[in-house]
């Protein structure tokens, strides 16, 4: 409360505006905004900035993987045998299952949370656009899945690199195994990421979101095998087109040579991959254009 | 007669203890629970529908325990706080349902009666989430009352409504009480206290700060003087003769009156009258100002 | 009146309006129509079935279609009244809480056999033989009737059913079952492979359980899991000032 003092000490009487100040700073702007919400919501896929609990899990499986590429590039050493082009490629495919946790559980944690929180009028009444806010949570998600999947491919690479009498040709086949591992790993976090994401943003109960997206793998799987046995020749080919991991498999086969059969329609798996990450990722910035409170 | 006893209760979660130690009595009438946000009413509330045990102590209902005891419910209603309807239902079937549940001999003739107690009969047949908030209120009191259970426990239940809808619901709630139950609300709005009831339990922090009549609570707050509003026909001259009295702690004027303040309410009452005969003065007003539930609460709630 | 003492018709019909009334009652749809879209698909492909048909009758129906219906179901039965608070109506009622969750498990379970035990039947018999079909069905009635009890007691002992009803799936029947053969003893998925198994007699259904071990497991994981949603019911608690 102003109070208005004189006494013969003071030299002025001054009244002080205590009250409501207006920020007259800079202003960061969208992209700053939008570099901010992709940086959170990475940090929030990892637990980061919560409690120890939601960290178990993300963690938890990047310890896994990190673990199981550790164990790879021991049997390399110890073995001898291992290496080429299955030995970086085959990680994805054959995580499969630690994957789908991880999905299941840092997908709803991204999205679902806003969404059962009514949180989302906060977002959107600033500069950020709506898609914006879509295309940082997509891009925070991919981050997130292609480190897990990096990290081990990291620790086989390293492990091979070390070895000793491994000679410079072999340390440069070693990095082009590696690059194209990596190159695999990109396109399996993107697909799985578009499509979990667009599973997630159906529902605010994170446990739902989780089922949702454990469903679609679950139920896709045995599908696009069954499919495989039952079908010859084209059909059979073509069965991989019915789960996303086979799916990715197909496409390995035709970029790197090396993944499921799929005779003639590689290229059909590449644009099945490319058509569905695209309709994933458009239905998922557009489930956020009709927000109401 | 039913009452609600609660004897030496307390319920703590962890370190927190949501309510410290309650002893009180709840009887026919309508009874005002009071207190300030965080205080521990929704958890009194809830351990006297039997949905929450006592750390500590006993909750009982006729002497029997509300904790997990089903039969409780035979004679308590419960409208909790948060809004929770099975909003598919229509009012009629959700009142329908809860008559049916309660295994009353004619569900359909209590169901209608209790629609029309709460004047819902003309939207009974849509559903509940199409309704307004005030009405999905009074959807849930049915559903509450179609029993005619002696004891009926509301959690804030004038939270969000108009004035009309709170008029209504506490003329419900009167004609209720007047039948002989026990009806016992919760509330942080102090004039709907004062309106509804008589006796008030101040909860503050966990603890029963104070239970009964709230104007005989001020009476009891001795350490806090009392204060009137009187005009009379020479202010002045009654101010100058009361300052010297000995249960007058300060008298003030101003263009309205005086404001006297009393530090002994008994004495000053007796003395008033004498003091005013004695100099001849006509009192034309005498008005105890701070006795409204509003001074009760804040003293209660800032005592140390 | 006898019978209200058991199951209570009114709870029966809340539940189930429910749970089919909206629509999360969609996602149960899907997969009974792939489940019997697959098996004709093979059936007419000409292929023998015992190429197939592991992988679409145990594949997919059930180690998918199986749990993944009474998780949705047996979560919900109880679990969304706990989640939005709706509860309170059905217990501030002089019933006995047993009648409460025989009436929610009813509906659980009988939701859960037209949606995934008719159709494996159904799928069993296109694939294979009429009695491949009665067995697969069996074992899904039974391993229905477990799962239900499970899911719904598991709703009201934590707050996140569903997701430790999918790490349990997940993990324990899938990944871990999968890999220590001594877990399967304990895997509700594979008491309803050996039921199948025992009526079916067919090379499709293949079960590493004993016959006595997963009969006598599924009666004790139904009944104690009824015993606990019951027990947990008499002491359900709500929390105090907002939740």
């Amino acid at each position: 409360m102003a109070r208005h003092e004189t006494t013969p000490a003071a030299p002025t009487s001054v009244i002080h505006d205590i009250g409501y100040q207006r920020y007259e700073g800079t202003r960061l702007g969208r992209a700053h905004a939008v570099r901010a919400l992709y940086a959170s919501s990475l940090r929030s896929a990892f637990g980061l900035g919560r409690s120890a609990k939601a960290k178990f899990l993300p963690f938890g499986i990047l310890g896994l993987l990190s673990l199981i590429g550790a164990v790879f590039a021991l049997v390399r050493q110890l073995t001898g045998e291992g290496g080429g082009p299955t030995y970086y490629l085959g990680i994805p495919s054959n995580v499969g299952l630690l994957l789908i946790i991880f999905l299941a559980v840092v997908a709803p944690e991204m999205v679902s949370r806003d969404l059962g929180n009514k949180t989302l009028p906060l977002y959107f009444s600033r500069p950020i656009r709506r898609s914006d806010y879509a295309l940082a949570k997509l891009a925070a998600l991919i981050t997130a899945v292609f480190a897990v999947l990096a990290a081990p491919l990291v620790i086989m690479f390293l492990g091979a690199a070390l070895q000793s009498g491994i000679g410079l040709d072999g340390l440069w086949d070693e990095w082009r195994e590696f690059s194209l591992g990596v190159f695999n790993a990109a396109f399996y976090a993107v697909l799985l990421s578009a499509l979990s994401l667009l599973v997630a943003c159906a529902t605010g109960r994170r446990a739902f979101a989780a089922g949702g997206i454990v469903a679609v793998f679950l139920v896709s799987t045995p599908v696009a095998s069954a499919g495989m046995e039952i079908g010859t020749g084209n059909a059979r080919d073509l069965a991989g087109l019915a789960s996303p991991f086979s799916l990715l498999g197909g496409v390995q086969e035709w970029v790197f040579d090396e993944g499921i059969e799929v005779g003639h329609f590689g290229p059909l798996y590449g644009l099945v991959a490319l058509l569905l990450v695209a309709g994933c990722a458009g239905l998922f910035i557009q489930r956020y254009r009709k927000v109401t409170a | 007669m039913t009452t609600v006893e609660l004897t030496n209760a307390s319920r703590w979660y962890g370190n927190v203890v949501a309510v410290n130690d309650v002893t009180m009595t709840i009887g026919p009438g309508v009874t005002g629970l009071l207190g300030p946000n965080g205080a521990g009413k929704t958890t009194l509330l809830h351990m006297m529908a039997g949905f929450l045990a006592p750390s500590r102590g006993t909750v009982q209902l006729d002497g029997q325990p509300t904790w997990r005891n089903p039969d409780v419910y035979r004679e308590l209603g419960l409208v909790t706080e948060k809004e929770n309807v099975h909003g598919f239902l229509t009012a009629w079937e959700f009142v329908l349902a809860s008559a049916r549940l309660h295994r009353l001999a004619d569900p359909i003739a209590a169901a209608r009666r209790a629609l029309d107690h709460v004047e819902l009969g003309d939207a009974q047949h849509r559903r509940i989430e199409t309704y307004s908030k005030g009405m999905r209120q009074r959807a849930r009191v049915a559903a509450a009352l179609v029993h005619d259970p002696a004891v009926l426990l509301l959690d804030e239940p004038f939270n969000g409504m108009d004035p009309r809808q709170r008029l209504h619901m506490m003329e419900l709630l009167h004609g209720m009480a007047g039948d002989g139950r026990t009806i016992l609300f919760s509330s942080h709005i102090l004039e709907e206290v004062e309106r509804l009831s008589g006796t008030v339990q101040v909860v503050v922090a966990g603890r029963l700060a104070a239970s009964g009549d709230y104007r005989k609570i001020r009476q009891l707050m001795t350490t806090r003087p009392h204060v009137f509003a009187i005009r009379s026909s020479d202010d002045r001259k009654l101010a100058s003769a009361l300052m010297a009295e000995v249960s007058v702690a300060g008298v003030e004027l101003d263009a309205k009156g005086m404001t006297v303040r009393a530090s002994d309410y008994g004495t000053f009452s007796r003395a008033l009258p004498v003091l005013a005969r004695k100099e001849g003065i006509r009192l034309v007003q005498v008005l105890p100002s701070d006795e409204s539930l509003e001074s009760v609460f804040s003293y209660l709630v800032a005592a140390p | 009146m006898s019978t209200i003492r058991i199951l209570n018709p009114t709870i029966m019909g809340i539940t189930t309006r429910g749970l089919l009334g909206r629509k999360r009652a969609l996602l149960l749809i899907p997969l009974p129509l792939l489940l019997i879209g697959l098996a004709v698909l093979g059936r007419l492909s000409g292929s023998d079935a015992g190429v197939w048909g592991e992988g679409v009758l145990i594949g997919l129906g059930m180690s998918v279609v199986l749990p993944l219906t009474a998780l949705i179901v047996g979560t919900s039965a109880l679990g969304s009244e706990i989640d939005d608070g709706t509860i309170v109506h059905i217990l501030t009622k002089p019933l006995p809480r047993r009648e409460i969750i025989l009436a929610k498990l009813a509906v659980a379970f009988g939701i859960t056999v037209p949606v995934a035990a008719i159709p494996l039947g159904i799928a069993g018999v296109i694939a294979g033989s009429t009695r491949l079909g009665l067995g697969l069905a069996a074992g899904a009635v039974v391993g229905g009737l477990a799962y239900a009890a499970i899911f719904v007691a598991l709703s009201l002992v934590t707050r996140r059913p569903v997701a430790f009803g999918l790490i349990y799936l997940l993990v324990w029947e899938s990944l871990l079952a999968g890999v220590l053969s001594g877990t399967k003893q304990f895997s509700v998925q594979q008491y309803s492979l050996t039921i199948a198994d025992r009526i079916a007699a067919n090379d499709l259904v293949q079960s590493t359980v004993s016959l006595p071990v997963a009969i006598v497991m599924s009666a004790v994981l139904t009944v104690g899991g009824t015993f606990l949603a019951i027990d947990r019911l008499r002491s359900f608690s709500l929390k105090g000032e907002s939740a």
